[in-house]
């Protein structure tokens, strides 16, 4: 796995990548490191929730793409993960889009990296409870949630 | 985790929202994000005694968060500082914040970005000046075609410093400033007849005999034929042609061989 990440940071423009389980603990990253672990974790699991909730509003997305004036953040459902690309903000992004669904068709194919996903497997849905949010974010959760049923 | 106050720096600036900590004696860690930047402020009994931002310690770090115009706060009371790299009273890093503030929008009014592109005053502006070393250096570079931010560059300052220095010179009359010069854009390279010809065979080896009509409906859709298509466009039209291909299986190896023949011909 780690050298399929490395395939993404060899890209122009791109400044690391890191592959989050859904309870947002890093499973592999670029080294060195492009965020510091409790960045990346919270990433993972706020970008987890994210799927879940757009699914939830009836708006499935496999990615999504956050523009800011300095970074660029590339997020990549895989389901059980999520592979994230931080680049600058020039970055050609189809390139990276591109990269991506090449690296996470070969984890797909790999048994190893299947195993390692495996072991991180935590349901999604699970992660959204009132324990996990603040009283806004689960009310609207729960208007989303609604709204998608 | 504990809850605390959350909320928005653009509704609650972070100069007030530490002045209502400081008053109510507050011990916590003021957690700040701005996009993917992060920082944390540690109050103990309403005193700011240490920062932590983008690998800065202490008043850097301080420094560096009030000027954030917006992000989000939360506020986790209790949390104890893991070191103390503040000594000065709040008060006095607050005076000296606002002061800096104040001297960036002053600058700013009078350079109001790095693309101006400073020139020497074609005269003096009195008939005797002292020009201090720093201003110097930056006086020496200005050929009338360097931007501000090129100057910067050359100097190794970073963008404000340089555009203090200019700002200086520009008061004392000893510097005017050229409007941005419209560069013409750089002619692309095109991606070029061999190009197409191996986007066919791989387009085909994916879907067949449709390669032709999803290549020119997705350079239609896209505004560009093969004659006028951009070497740096190539990426976007992969990635619009392997959407059209329903098998994965297929569709993974035209992508791979897309990579390849993007990075040979970056390599070219």
């Amino acid at each position: 796995m780690e050298r399929e990440i490395e395939q993404l940071t060899r890209l122009p423009a791109v400044e690391g990548a890191f592959l989050c389980d859904n309870r947002g603990d890093v499973i592999v990253s670029s080294d060195p490191a492009v965020l510091a672990t409790v960045t990346m974790n919270t990433i993972g699991r706020e970008i987890g929730r994210a799927f879940v909730a757009l699914q939830a509003a009836g708006f499935p997305a496999s990615r999504i793409d956050l523009t800011y004036d300095s970074w660029r953040l590339l997020a990549q459902d895989l389901g059980d993960a999520v592979l994230f690309v931080v680049a600058q903000p020039a970055v050609d992004m189809a390139m990276v889009r591109l990269t991506a669904d090449v690296v996470v068709a070969a984890w797909q194919k790999d048994p190893a990296a299947r195993k390692r996903l495996e072991k991180h497997r935590s349901e999604r849905a699970q992660l959204v409870n009132r324990t996990a949010l603040d009283p806004g974010s689960w009310l609207t959760w729960n208007v989303i949630a609604q709204r998608g049923s | 985790m504990p809850e605390g106050l959350t909320g928005s720096l653009a509704q609650l600036p972070l100069i007030d929202l530490l002045k209502m900590l400081a008053a109510a004696g507050q011990t916590g860690r003021l957690e700040l994000s701005s996009g993917l930047d992060l920082g944390d402020l540690y109050i103990h009994r309403g005193q700011l005694v240490h920062a932590e931002a983008a690998g800065e310690w202490g008043e850097p770090a301080f420094a560096r968060l009030v000027t954030w115009p917006n992000g989000q706060f939360r506020f986790i009371p209790g949390e104890e500082p893991p070191e103390r790299s503040i000594a000065k009273p709040l008060d006095q890093l607050l005076a000296e914040a606002a002061r800096v503030a104040s001297e960036r929008e002053a600058i700013r009014r009078v350079v109001p970005s790095m693309d101006i592109v400073p020139r020497l005053a074609r005269k003096a502006p009195r008939p005797q000046l002292t020009i201090d070393a720093a201003d110097w250096e930056l006086i020496a570079l200005l050929d009338g075609s360097r931007t501000a931010a090129s100057l910067a560059a050359e100097l190794g300052l970073d963008d404000f410093e340089a555009m203090r220095r200019i700002y200086r010179l520009k008061l004392a009359g000893l510097v005017e400033f050229e409007k941005p010069q419209q560069l013409a854009p750089a002619a692309r390279a095109l991606a070029g007849p061999a190009f197409f010809q191996a986007l066919h065979t791989a387009v085909a080896a994916a879907v067949g005999p449709l390669a032709e009509i999803i290549i020119d409906d997705c350079l239609d859709a896209m505004g560009h034929t093969r004659q006028d298509f951009p070497r740096d466009g190539i990426a976007r039209l992969a990635e619009a042609i392997s959407n059209e291909i329903t098998d994965p299986e297929k569709r993974v190896k035209f992508q791979q061989t897309m990579l390849a023949l993007i990075r040979g011909q970056q390599a070219a």
